[in-house]
């Protein structure tokens, strides 16, 4: 099914229509891994279907993904492996429902995460956003479902958004495959470094808790010098994580 | 199948169900009982006997035989056995009639003691037994633990300091906190402070103090207190309780000033139409059920009402943070809110 | 990396956690959310938002209404079945004509042409041939009904309110109310229900889910139950109401599932899943009109490949398996005769037969292909000719000369009506077990799930066979 992608990008500069090439299930010889990450029901599997061309099933109600399923698609000659995760509300928590999910954002090391929101409910979404963006620097935001955002009479300023939160946001409306050229553009461009992101951190935390994590957080970081994410794995061996207890110990962060 | 008559095979099938019945049904199943009876051994015995000591010496009070085999729910003379094998093994000894732990014997019993919270921390974070049952399946289990299972049982609970009724867990080496506060009587009308510890024995009174719903780290604030009774207030209801029962309370009084908001209500006692702020969650939602329930949105300050009432009754769906999300009955209840 | 530095990490991070006690999660939490709070303010703006979810609550009013919940909910499940059961009676015996009755007879004589021998002809065309091409015949065509209107209504958004409206029920059993929503799952596959209940957080729920899920009648179950009835019901009234009998009996079966699954899920949480940490929440997601097309383009496509899949990987051997046990003499009795020889005098008690019996032990991969089983096997034990020989899998054009034959082979209305209620209580299918299995990652849950279903089938029949005799 390739449907004809219309959109005000295909003529711009930078999108090469092209360059793209939905692989299906086949992702031998990757050269990046993308991992797709968000609330449960915003339409995750929907763009991995728009990119890959294959039909993951989705439905309307949260937890229809259960297993994450992988597919590719090649851009400009370079080959992207996507996996699309089962949707999670948090990463702080330790259910066993969101454990596919989390081990992949923290340890499956994807080169860009896509987070997927829902614009309709930014607020409740940027929960996870805010927390993955601890984890990674290499992400972007996929504003989906922006065709029931207008039918709601919700706008959002992109720009700003982007600003406050140091990735690219991309607003989407993945089942009528809208946005999705400017995602995939955007996507190789984090992928190859063009764009660097300088994401959010987390403010407005009690302050004896700042004091605990800056202070476990320099004693992580100097044990493992370049690791992106101490802060995050400060919060969770303060929350005491045996999962990541186990996972330093036996290096899996290096 | 000569001699088939479906009478015959129907009562074949009810004595054998019966019979299967009498021997499995749960707990009182002679099977079960059997199995039980079969596991008191002398390990248990002396465990026991070292734990009950430590608890008397705690409280300062001496013991003898005689009040030993009182509190001791074993067999007399299986009892006089232990104790003589234990004074061999120099655990106990005697000062006349007086028996004393040693050095030695102490430190056993605090690693049984250890146990026993800490399976209480365990089931109370990570089960769904209710409170009236964890103290009997703590004292089953702080038999049964070695010492790197305990470690790592510790481990697994991030190295807990308190139980959840509030006592404090003695480390590996010994060593145990403080817990803060005083007894619920002792306090002046108008204190606020957080109940840090709740004491589960005797069973009666624990039991009582449960059924009024009253758990340890919730807020109160003292609004009368009389030889006959203390009213207290604590997230949204009024307590009353006799001074004995009260007794068992301990509470540690707040120096800042914390202010405890009056009209705070529970979110199962919105109604339709009603709009309110979440103020907190009730410290009785614990573990994983009360991580998820911050991790949808249930958050201080946010604006929730009800979305949909369900037509049995519960569970109800509030509209959360531009969500609708459905709560059952009993976790609406451990919600706190403001009214607006 | 140094072993005693991490330990000193860790070690630091437990006295670092007693000393900002035990609110961290709450802070974090509130802390994430108040910073979200914030750029939310800078960037969103709503103008009158009321308007449109306006409608989504008029919608969510009425489905979940005191008055009309319930009628909606029956009404839409027996719309769904009777499409299902009467649209794809046709589809089906175009597909049995041309699969079974052209395409066979062809094979068979082509094999003939070109000399093969008569074991490699009946092992390959009668045996894994027919078994797929029967399979083929009865489940694509419900499935095809079934899955692309179960899946318009899951894109609607209709089925969260069905676990909202009955959650109270599963609350009193012990279980969760998204387990409506495997359960529902459940009547396509088995397996994908399993698969599913990991929407269930609460670890204690979900085993309950997951072990209850067998008592959802799957795909495989629907057209022996559909089958049966037909026959056997549908002829005890009279003509014009014997399409009436057979779909309220069918829907009694169904209804009979949840009973039961509502009862053994009581009975699990009350006992062996006693203490196990329950939690509930449930998001309802706003309606979204389906896109009708796509939807039924791609379950139907994607329907077809895993049907045709499991046919050739499952019965495929199953076929095999057959035709090689009715074809392999011990003494002058072949093994299937031997078998349900043995097995007839159990089969008795519980008003079945022996040939039910072994035919359950072969149909163990697949539930599709006990009927065909059944046939063969009664052919080959009552000698009368109606199929094509030893083992050899079919089915019989019309329902009539199907209903002859059984009664010839010693059946009754009891034993259609036990059939029907061990088709709905025995073992799941291998592929479920598997799947359990990797769940659960318990062999003794999956053994539980796999063998209490069947004890529970036994003692079921055997009762009913017992009050039967005495009464009637
Ligand atoms: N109107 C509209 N609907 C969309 C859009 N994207 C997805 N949907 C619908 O939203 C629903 C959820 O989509 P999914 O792709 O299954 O969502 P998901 O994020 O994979 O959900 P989980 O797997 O449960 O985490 C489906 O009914 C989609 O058809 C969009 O851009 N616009
Ligand atoms: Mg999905």
């Amino acid at each position: 099914m390739e449907t004809k992608i219309k959109s005000a990008c295909e003529t711009c500069a930078y999108f090469n229509a092209e360059g793209l090439k939905k692989l299906g299930i086949n992702t031998e010889n990757f050269d990046f891994v993308v991992a797709l990450a968000g609330n449960p029901n915003t339409g995750k599997s929907t763009v991995f279907n728009a990119l890959t061309g294959l039909r993951q099933h989705t439905g309307n109600w949260p937890g229809k993904t259960v297993t994450r399923a992988e597919g590719g698609f090649e851009y400009n000659t370079q080959k992207y492996k996507l996996v699309d995760l089962p949707g999670t509300y948090s990463l702080l928590s330790t259910s066993e429902d969101e454990e596919a999910a989390r081990d992949f954002i923290l340890f499956g090391k994807p080169n860009v995460t896509v987070i997927v929101a829902d614009a309709n409910r930014l607020e409740r979404n940027l929960n996870l956003v805010l927390q993955i963006l601890e984890i990674t620097d290499k992400a972007v935001l996929c504003l989906n479902l922006m065709d029931e955002a207008k039918r709601n009479n919700i706008t959002i300023d992109e720009r700003s958004l982007a600003r406050d939160l140091g990735i690219p946001v991309v607003p989407t409306s993945a089942r009528y495959n809208k946005g999705i050229p400017e995602l995939i553009q955007t996507i190789s461009e984090i992928a190859n470094g063009t764009i660097v992101c300088k994401p959010h951190r987390i403010k407005n935390v009690p302050e004896n808790i700042e004091k605990a994590v800056k202070t476990l957080t320099a004693k992580i970081e100097k044990e493992f010098p370049s690791i992106p994410n101490s802060r995050w794995i400060a919060f969770r061996l303060l929350e005491g994580d045996a999962h990541i207890i186990n996972a330093l110990k036996s290096g899996e962060f290096v | 199948m000569n001699n088939y008559n479906p009478i015959t095979a129907l009562i074949l099938f009810f004595v054998i169900t019966g019979f299967l019945f009498v021997l499995f049904r749960p707990v009182k199943g002679w099977f079960w009982i059997v199995k039980k009876n079969f596991k008191s051994n002398e390990k248990i015995i002396i465990e026991d006997i070292l734990k009950q000591l430590y608890h008397f010496e705690n409280s300062g009070n001496r013991v003898d035989m005689k009040t030993l085999v009182q509190v001791l729910d074993f067999n007399n003379s299986r009892i006089v056995e232990a104790i003589k094998k234990m004074t061999i093994n120099d655990l106990i000894y005697f000062e006349s009639d007086i028996l004393k732990l040693t050095e030695k014997g102490r430190e056993y019993a605090l690693k049984i003691v250890r146990v026993h919270r800490l399976w209480e921390r365990y089931l109370a974070d990570k089960t769904g037994f209710s409170k009236t049952e964890w103290h009997d399946r703590a004292e089953l289990m702080e038999h049964q633990l070695s010492y790197d299972e305990t470690e790592r049982l510790s481990a697994h609970l991030g190295h807990p300091k308190f139980d959840p009724h509030g006592d404090p867990i003695p480390t590996k080496t010994g060593k145990m906190a403080n817990v803060n506060g005083v007894e619920l009587p002792l306090l002046p009308v108008n204190t606020v402070g957080r109940i840090t510890h709740i004491e589960d024995e005797p069973e009666v009174i624990y039991k009582q103090i449960l059924a009024e719903n009253i758990h340890i780290g919730s807020l109160i604030r003292v609004t009368e207190n009389n030889p006959t009774r203390i009213v207290f207030l604590s997230e949204g209801e009024e307590f009353k309780l006799a001074p004995i029962v009260a007794a068992n309370l301990t509470v540690a009084p707040i120096e800042k000033e914390v202010v405890l908001e009056d009209n705070i209500a529970r979110l199962s006692n919105l109604k339709e139409h009603e709009n309110a702020k979440i103020i907190g969650i009730s410290k009785e939602s614990r573990g994983e059920s009360r991580r998820r329930l911050l991790d949808l949105g249930f958050v201080k300050g946010a604006d929730i009402s009800i979305d949909l009432k369900n037509p049995l009754g519960e569970p109800n769906a509030y509209l959360i943070k531009g969500t609708s999300i459905a709560l059952r009955k009993d976790q609406a209840a451990k919600i706190l809110i403001k009214k607006e | 990396m140094n072993k005693k530095n991490i330990d000193n990490i860790i070690e630091l991070s437990n006295d670092l956690r007693w000393q900002i006690g035990d609110d961290f999660h709450d802070n974090l939490t509130e802390s994430i959310y108040a910073d979200a709070a914030n750029i939310v303010k800078g960037t969103v703006r709503t103008k009158d938002s009321e308007k449109h979810f306006r409608l989504d609550s008029k919608i969510d009013k009425i489905v979940t209404s005191k008055a009309f919940g319930f009628p909606i909910m029956f009404l839409i499940l027996g719309t769904v079945l009777w499409l299902t059961i009467v649209g794809a009676n046709y589809p089906s015996s175009m597909l049995a004509n041309l699969l079974l009755d052209t395409i066979h007879p062809a094979l068979k004589s082509g094999a003939e042409s070109i000399n093969m021998p008569w074991w490699l002809d009946g092992f390959l065309i009668d045996g894994v041939y027919l078994a797929i091409a029967w399979v083929v015949a009865v489940m694509l065509p419900p499935m095809a009904i079934f899955f692309p209107m179960f899946t318009l209504l899951e894109d609607f958004g209709y089925l969260p309110r069905v676990a909202f409206n009955l959650d109270s029920l599963f609350k009193k059993s012990g279980a969760h109310g998204k387990q409506a929503l495997t359960m529902s799952m459940g009547f396509g596959c088995n397996a994908a229900g399993v698969v599913a209940t990991r929407i269930i957080d609460s670890p204690r729920e979900r085993l309950i889910a997951i072990i209850t899920n067998n008592f959802s009648l799957c795909n495989g179950r629907w057209p022996t139950q559909i089958l049966i009835a037909t026959i056997f019901i549908g002829a005890v009234v009279t003509d014009s109401f014997s399409s009436l009998a057979s779909l309220l009996a069918v829907i009694a079966i169904a209804v009979l599932g949840m009973a039961f699954m509502f009862t053994v899920s009581w009975a699990l949480s009350k006992t062996v899943l006693k203490g196990e940490v329950s939690t509930f929440n449930l998001e309802l997601p706003p309606y979204r009109p389906p896109r009708f097309w796509k939807t039924i383009y791609t379950s139907l496509i994607d329907r077809t490949l895993i049907v045709l899949w499991r046919a050739v990987v499952f019965a495929a051997p199953a076929g095999a398996v057959i035709w090689l046990i009715s074809n392999i003499h011990i003494g002058n009795e072949s093994m299937a005769a031997w078998a349900i020889h043995s097995l007839d005098g159990f089969g008795f008690l519980l008003g079945l037969n022996g040939v039910i019996l072994l035919a359950y032990v072969v149909a163990i991969p697949a539930n599709e292909i006990v009927i065909p089983t059944i046939l063969m096997l009664t052919v080959l034990v009552t000698g009368i000719a109606g199929g094509s020989g030893a083992g050899v899998m079919f089915e019989l054009d019309s329902m009539h000369a199907t209903g002859d034959l059984l009664r010839a082979g010693g059946w009754t209305l009891l034993t259609a009506i036990n059939l029907m209620l061990f088709s709905l209580l025995h073992n799941p299918c291998s592929t479920t077990i598997y799947t359990i299995y990797k769940e659960t990652k318990s062999l003794k849950w999956t053994i539980f799930a796999s063998v209490m279903p069947v004890i529970l089938g036994f003692v079921v029949t055997f009762l009913v066979a017992q009050f039967w005799r005495l009464f009637f």
